[in-house]
């Protein structure tokens, strides 16, 4: 086994490296290198922490004592400028050498910037970091006004927070229907309804340009390469339109990168003394290259797979991919791979408080997403995980206790 | 603290298999609610009710094979001692002695099991 373990970033796959190391037995030593003052949790940072609702200690990943308690020595506002795996180190910004048998790369992503005209003002923000939340909020005044670029989950969270916070929110993205593909064209539909509902203007186009005005930024739509909409002013923009993976030190130091940084299932990249963990991480399954994923529980279950990989461990099992959203004061999660279902059911009604969609495929449930009823998505991704044969009849009809269809 | 013979909160046939009920704090004593777990072996455990990370009932949570997970976030705690398993939570719980007799659940709040 490995003595000594870097880290490199401290966000949710960092952390729970740490942590999966820890539990597995793993005694050398362990170093967690973070930009940041402290790791802390990124869901809130476009709902209570932009709200004001939480600060930054209440979204601490681990409390202070943890690092202690387990050991992990905690490198905080440092930065790892490239890696030297034949040095059996890494290099600190400030050129000091960090000794490091294995290191693990989980140095997440940035918020994206695509090259629109007029962007680089400082009315536009973007929303990846504590510090990023804290900017935006400023500029969430009651009345102010708001455009979002980009409705998929940062996006609509954002959108949601700024008009529960006042603000006239103009939301745009030229999808028709964001999360589409992940958790139906249908409830996505409704989902996306919500905004139109709490009072936020939604527009159906793309932005191709940004000029500061006395008082204000005016933003142009477009559709197609095509003016939409006619310009307006606001007080700020957000750009929340993904986010471009952090490989910078993985490339320089020769490591294979596409599109992320390229692992095997255990998380190894193309240098055996290096492992590349959560948003970064892309996965080449039987020489496929699979699709980065950015979700929180998935950054995690790779912390646990690449603990389980230093300490020559069995993995955990693969559980369906699972991701919560929370907006307009409704919880929605969803489990599994909607765009592979042939059948979709609905268990209630999109008018009832809580309601879930199942998709299935073969007499077997795919994948499913609910509102305001967790369990029901708890209960699919057991279904899932476990293949059990299900009928639609039974899922559609609430009264049906979804445990026991589990049961078999 | 409490009563030797523990307070009478529910019927195990009010909780069902997997799933938890929770008994508010008027009755318990307690400052949060307790929520009383049935685990898929039928055994009952209590736990302080509201999630440690965020507000959210442990009773509206899933419970199997010793644990259960919150109903916001998927935090796990392990039902015996309340030891959060995982992320976002990062806090244990307080479990609460509990014993079933004759059908009957009966609550020892603030009692180590």
């Amino acid at each position: 086994m490995s003595e000594r373990v870097v880290i490199v970033g401290g966000g949710v796959a960092g952390v729970s490296t740490a942590g999966a190391l820890r539990a597995g037995g793993f005694d050398g030593d362990l170093t967690l290198v973070d930009a940041g003052e402290f790791p802390y949790d990124r869901p809130p940072l476009s709902k209570d922490f932009l709200a004001g609702t939480q600060d930054i200690k209440q979204i601490a990943l681990k409390p202070q004592q943890w690092y202690d308690d387990q050991r992990v020595r905690l490198m905080n506002r440092t930065t790892v400028s490239a890696l030297r795996p034949a040095d059996g180190a890494v290099e600190l910004v400030d050129g000091a050498l960090l000794p490091a048998d294995r290191v693990v790369l989980a140095t997440g992503g940035g918020a994206a910037r695509p090259p629109i005209p007029g962007a680089h003002s400082d009315r536009v923000h973007v929303l990846r970091t504590a510090k990023d939340a804290d900017r935006l909020r400023e500029a969430l005044g009651s009345g102010a006004r708001v455009l979002v670029v980009g409705a998929g989950l940062i996006g609509a969270e954002a959108a949601s927070t700024a008009v529960r916070l006042g603000c006239e929110v103009v939301l745009a993205d030229p999808v028709a229907v964001p999360l589409a593909a992940a958790i139906g064209a249908e409830l996505a539909d409704w989902l996306h309804g919500l905004h139109h509902r709490a009072g936020i203007t939604t527009l159906h186009t793309g932005v191709d340009g940004f000029t500061d005005r006395p008082g204000g930024i005016e933003a142009r739509f477009t559709d197609a390469g095509e003016p939409a909409a006619e310009p307006q002013v606001f007080d700020a923009v957000l750009l929340g339109v993904g986010m471009v993976p952090r490989t910078e030190i993985a490339q320089s130091a020769g490591l294979r990168v596409e599109g992320g940084i390229v692992v095997d299932e255990r998380q190894l990249t193309s240098h055996p003394a290096v492992l590349a963990v959560g948003d970064p991480a892309r996965t080449r399954r039987d020489g496929v290259l699979l699709p980065r994923t950015e979700h929180w529980e998935a950054a995690q279950h790779d912390g646990a797979r690449a603990a389980a990989t230093l300490l020559g461990t069995t993995p955990p099992p693969a559980t369906a991919p699972w991701f919560w959203t929370d907006r307009h004061d409704r919880h929605v999660e969803a489990v599994g791979h909607m765009a592979s279902a042939e059948l979709t059911v609905v268990r209630g009604s999109y008018d009832d408080p809580a309601f879930a969609v199942f998709g299935l495929r073969d007499g077997h449930v795919v994948a499913a997403a609910s509102v305001d009823d967790p369990m029901a998505v708890r209960a699919a991704r057991r279904m899932i995980d476990r293949q059990v044969a299900v009928r639609a009849g039974p899922l559609a009809d609430p009264s049906v206790n979804l445990r026991s269809l589990l049961r078999g | 603290m409490s009563a030797g013979d523990g307070i009478r909160v529910a019927s195990l046939d009010d909780i069902p298999q997997g799933e938890g009920i929770a008994v508010d704090k008027s009755v318990t004593g307690t400052d949060d609610d307790i929520a009383l777990l049935r685990d898929t072996d039928d055994t009952v455990y209590a736990l302080n009710d509201t999630c440690t990370h965020e507000t959210a009932s442990l009773a509206e949570g899933w419970v199997e094979d010793g644990y259960v997970e919150c109903p916001l976030h998927s935090s796990r705690f392990c039902l015996k001692s309340g030891e959060v398993q995982g992320l976002p939570a990062t806090r244990d719980t307080c479990p609460h002695r509990v014993e079933v007799r004759d059908g009957e659940v009966y609550l020892f709040p603030g009692e180590t099991p």
